[in-house]
């Protein structure tokens, strides 16, 4: 496990991974009235982490505009897409849904909060074998 | 990945309610004025240079075109001879309707906020040990 430390590397991408859902429905939130906006959703954890190379995704790596790579140290960023149509479409082409999106937020939320739990568990593991408190 | 970014998107989402509701509230206050049209507007996207993140802002005010109120007052001022004048185009219950619905956006937008804060505020927490 100390060799490359996986787990940091891990759990931190989940938290910048989590940092960028936290983008897109804040964005959607802010775009609930604004008319032919469509709601956008983030490709899930489990799809774009590669267990061999750390944070990274498929080759290709595609997103609805190049600016939504957020500038990433790592170089590579979630896939960004537009939500299937899940029939909250308004009159106004507005197709963002308040209640799907407070239900991603809170998911956002535990995501985080769990990255950073194993980010800290691993930092008192290595301090414990180190032998400070 | 910069929270200010999503910060600053909230905060553009919340104002805009806020503009929203203030033309309500004008609407609204302007419900007996003879000849008023009820103003609306829509959002439209923020386009600022430098920006990743999409935000938010009130367009331009229209007024509302659909036909005034008929009043019928002879006494009236401003009465034409068959006794009737232009109210205004106010709807009451559309408006209470548009108000309800700036409020429930301003909430969420503020919920988006509170939350973002609390993620990167467990962030620094991290750090603090």
């Amino acid at each position: 496990m100390f060799e490359n430390l996986k787990v940091f590397q891990m759990s931190s991408a989940m938290a910048q991974h989590a940092a960028a859902r936290q983008t897109v429905v804040a964005e959607n939130v802010a775009n609930a009235d604004t008319p032919g906006y469509q709601a956008r959703t983030v490709a899930s954890f489990t799809e774009t982490y590669d267990a061999e190379t750390g944070y990274a995704a498929q080759p290709g790596q595609r997103a609805t505009r190049s600016a939504h790579l957020h500038g990433q140290a790592s170089g590579v960023a979630p896939d960004i897409r537009e939500a299937p149509d899940q029939g909250t479409m308004s009159p106004n082409g507005n197709s963002v849904s308040l209640e799907t999106e407070m239900l991603q937020a809170a998911d956002v939320k535990r995501q985080h909060d769990r990255a950073l739990m194993i980010y800290k568990g691993g930092l008192d593991l290595l301090r414990a074998s180190l032998g400070r408190r | 990945m910069s929270f200010s970014d999503i910060l600053s998107v909230s905060t553009s989402g919340m104002r805009a309610q806020a503009d929203r509701l203030r033309l309500v509230s004008e609407n609204i206050a302007n419900t007996d004025t003879p000849g008023y049209r009820r103003k609306t507007a829509t959002f439209e996207n923020a386009v600022d240079v430098g920006q990743t993140t999409s935000e938010v802002q009130m367009g331009r005010v229209k007024l509302d075109q659909t036909a005034s109120k008929r009043i019928y007052d002879p006494a009236h001022p401003l009465a034409d001879p068959t006794g009737h004048y232009d109210g205004s185009n106010v709807d009451l219950v559309v408006e209470i309707a548009d108000a309800r619905e700036a409020q429930r956006s301003y909430e969420a937008n503020l919920q988006m906020f509170d939350q973002t804060r609390q993620m990167s505020a467990a962030l620094r927490e991290l750090l603090r040990r």
